[in-house]
């Protein structure tokens, strides 16, 4: 994959370094995991603020955390009906 | 009116055992009164890391099928004052037992020992939930890998969500070379990543393994480092402040340690 010279020849970085890196992440996601409570928490704020701009139905939006590579992003997914027209400002 | 503590961790053998034998007999030699209980059902050991496996008559099982009364199934260690098993039953499983008929044994116990320390199985199931059932404080025990900090992480979360606090951890089998050459996280990486109060850091010690193949509690040998980790801990228990002696910097420490491992 992708050695480099450098961490082949030069200062690997400590492993316990990566360790803590890797559980840092991990257990991010195993809270959230965990925690029902907080997504749906989370669902519903989001759907509370993206209401004013969108029409969707409540049971057709999602959200989750994915991982992607060393870190993770939070996917929601709102599949709306029509966008409001609203005059902002 | 003493307190239950729950010795638990998620992961399997990180020294849940170890430490409930070592602490319960190191607060006995404190002055205290306690009764560890394995609450291991079907895998039972605190016995035999203890050497009191030869005088097990009754276990809780008998005593929530009222077969005999509490005090009558706990085993008297005649090595030091005040200190009490209670064994597990070996031939039931972890299902054959209810959260409330240990939280009604320990709440038994509290009220005649200043301690009770409730060895608890690895898991987060059935297991788990009848050892914590009846703690007012649990001690998270790990060890610096990620897969022993990860689970540890997961049953912090699930003693949160059961009230039970504080929570402390201890930090086994920890070896300050391995951390000195940045092989091994320090207590500060663990700390950072569980955030909870740090107890005590036991380092690696052979002598723990010696010790529980004689079946003699390593605190009641004086010079060990994972005796003299276990006595701070357990003071630290009685309220007394012990400061945490760092570890990491080695020299002194790592040589009385090789010193103490190169004697077996
Ligand atoms: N500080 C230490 N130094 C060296 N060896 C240790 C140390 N702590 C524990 N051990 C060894 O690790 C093994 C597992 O310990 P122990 O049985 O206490 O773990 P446990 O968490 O109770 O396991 P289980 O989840 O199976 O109940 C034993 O062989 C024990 O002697
Ligand atoms: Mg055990």
């Amino acid at each position: 994959m992708n050695i480099s010279i450098k961490q082949l020849f030069g200062r690997r970085p400590k492993s316990s370094n990566i360790a803590k890196q890797r559980l840092k992440l991990v257990i991010t996601q195993d809270r959230m995991d965990v925690d029902d409570r907080f997504m749906t928490r989370l669902h519903n704020e989001l759907a509370e603020v993206l209401a004013k701009y969108f029409e969707f139905s409540a049971n057709s939006v999602q959200v989750s955390l994915k991982q992607k590579g060393n870190s993770y992003v939070l996917v929601a997914d709102f599949p709306y009906k029509k966008f409001h027209d609203i005059n902002i400002g | 009116m003493g307190k239950v503590i729950v010795v638990t961790s998620g992961k399997g053998g990180v020294g849940k055992t170890t430490s409930t034998a070592n602490l319960g007999t190191a607060l006995a030699l404190l002055g205290k009164t306690v009764a560890v209980v394995d609450a291991d059902v079907g895998l039972r050991n605190l016995d035999i890391v203890m050497g009191l496996e030869s005088r097990i008559v009754y276990t809780s099982m008998d005593v929530i099928e009222k077969q005999c009364e509490l005090s009558k199934a706990l085993v008297k260690d005649r090595r030091v004052d005040g200190l009490m098993l209670l064994a597990a039953s070996q031939k039931n499983n972890k299902d054959d037992m209810q959260p409330a008929q240990m939280k009604a044994i320990c709440d038994k116990l509290r009220s005649t020992h200043d301690f009770v320390l409730v060895d608890s199985p690895a898991g987060i199931e059935r297991g788990f939930n009848n050892a914590s059932a009846g703690a007012d404080e649990a001690i998270v025990v790990t060890t610096p890998d990620v897969s022993a900090i990860r689970d540890a992480d997961r049953i912090i979360g699930l003693l949160q969500h059961a009230r039970i606090e504080p929570i402390n951890l201890v930090l086994n089998r920890f070896s300050p070379e391995l951390v000195g050459n940045g092989s091994m996280m320090d207590q500060a990486d663990v700390l950072d990543i569980l955030n909870i109060d740090l107890l005590g850091i036991v380092p690696e010690d052979s002598g723990v393994i010696t010790s529980t193949n004689r079946g003699i509690p390593l605190v009641y040998e004086d010079a060990s480092p994972g005796s003299q980790a276990y006595m701070r801990i357990a003071r630290r228990l009685t309220g007394q402040r012990i400061p945490i002696p760092d570890l990491e910097h080695k020299g002194l420490l790592t040589n009385i340690v090789n010193w103490f491992t190169r004697k077996r």
